[in-house]
């Protein structure tokens, strides 16, 4: 069972995590953009992060995929925090220095877009925390996102130290899902199947 | 370490499970008491229990922490305050309260020192977040008093009734409370 799908976008595409990616995902994670996050040091720990983007997929608590433009692995952009019935999530997108503000919005607006339209995820937040690039908040602009909140200390930077948390929204004008009688069309185990070896996730 | 408190006219101690069904009943049925959150009014005493079991292995975990307010005079409880959703990496919680209409701004400014007190300097939390029903006046006139600050508005956070809620968000940092 595929739950992240490849998805094209200009000049390259958003893909599922994959194990051949591992360097690229490191190189990444050395260039942590978020205020207080330390570098990976072991590059093990990603190995268990594909795991967790095929479970997180396949139980609708998250996804993500690698933003792959030009060849090169330069960013993930990712959905946390779902909430399936609220028809909500949490996106993010981290990327390395080369990743240009029109491929982040590139690769957030077809993560958006599959989320919506597959899953009917009408609420999507995304927050930006003090310290991080400006540029990021202009590009939420960009993608019709508004600002929110802006909640006071909420993420610590270090033992005494906090950052303020500006959380943008961006909600979508498309019809709520209706329910149709449940049990039909149900593929048992659908949330089961994927696996490490397996190229389905 | 004693999580109950006592204050000059109110004992504010955690729940008791097989002794305080009728009193969280009596305060958790009235709707004025949880429309900010927003949610239900409880309608049989058999709830009251049910959260009283939850709340106790909630605390177990360390997961969430409520404390009824108890007047010493007549031992009634007035209201119902907790924290949840507790983050100890980013040293931040919801607050939440549930008050009785006995319960005004004076008896939250008697009460809340001690728990605010204990809540920042104990447990060391650093910021307190409240989220209720936007547009709750009454609710955003006590928070105000009492110093938190309001920070925005999240839209469409859930459904309830049929409506989408959106949620007024406030905070009180440590060293903010105004008793």
């Amino acid at each position: 069972m595929k739950f992240t799908p490849e998805l094209e976008i200009p000049g390259g595409r958003i893909k599922p995590l994959h194990y051949d990616d591992i360097d690229g995902l490191f190189a990444l994670y050395q260039n942590p953009e978020i205020p207080g996050q330390r570098p990976l040091e072991d590059k093990e720990q990603l190995n268990r992060m594909i795991e967790y983007s095929v479970q997180m997929a396949a139980t609708q608590r998250g996804m993500m995929w690698a933003i792959e433009t030009d060849g090169q692995i330069k960013g993930l952009v990712s959905g946390y925090d779902w909430q399936p019935s609220e028809l909500r999530i949490v996106m993010r997108v981290d990327g390395l220095p080369s990743l240009s503000q029109k491929e982040r919005a590139d690769a957030l607006q077809a993560a958006i877009n599959f989320l919506s339209s597959k899953y009917h995820v009408r609420n999507f937040a995304y927050q930006w925390i003090d310290g991080q690039p400006v540029s990021i908040k202009d590009m939420l602009v960009e993608c019709r996102f508004q600002k929110a909140a802006c909640f006071r200390g909420a993420w610590r930077t270090g033992n005494t130290e906090f950052a303020d948390v500006e959380q943008y929204h961006w909600i979508s004008s498309a019809e709520k899902p209706v329910p149709r009688r449940l049990g039909d069309d149900d593929q048992l185990g659908q949330n089961l199947s994927a696996s490490k070896e397996g190229d389905d996730r | 370490m004693s999580w109950n408190f006592e204050t000059e006219h109110f004992n504010v101690r955690l729940p008791v499970s097989d002794q305080d069904g009728e009193a969280l009943y009596a305060l958790l049925s009235q709707n004025d008491a949880v429309a900010h959150i927003p949610r239900q009014a409880m309608n049989i005493e058999a709830q009251a229990l049910d959260e009283l079991r939850r709340i106790a292995m909630r605390f177990e975990s360390r997961e969430a922490a409520f404390w009824l307010v108890e007047r010493k005079s007549d031992s009634k409880v007035v209201a119902r305050l907790g924290i949840q959703h507790i983050n100890w990496m980013m040293l931040n919680s919801r607050f939440q309260w549930e008050l009785d209409q006995e319960c005004d701004l004076t008896v939250l400014q008697e009460v809340l020192p001690v728990v605010m007190t204990y809540l920042f300097n104990e447990l060391h939390l650093h910021r307190l977040e409240m989220r209720l029903r936007a547009g709750d006046e009454k609710q955003t006139q006590l928070l105000k008093a009492l110093g938190f600050s309001y920070e925005g508005t999240l839209p469409s956070v859930s459904e309830f009734e049929g409506q989408d809620v959106d949620l007024d968000i406030f905070s009180l940092l440590s060293g903010e409370l105004l008793a």
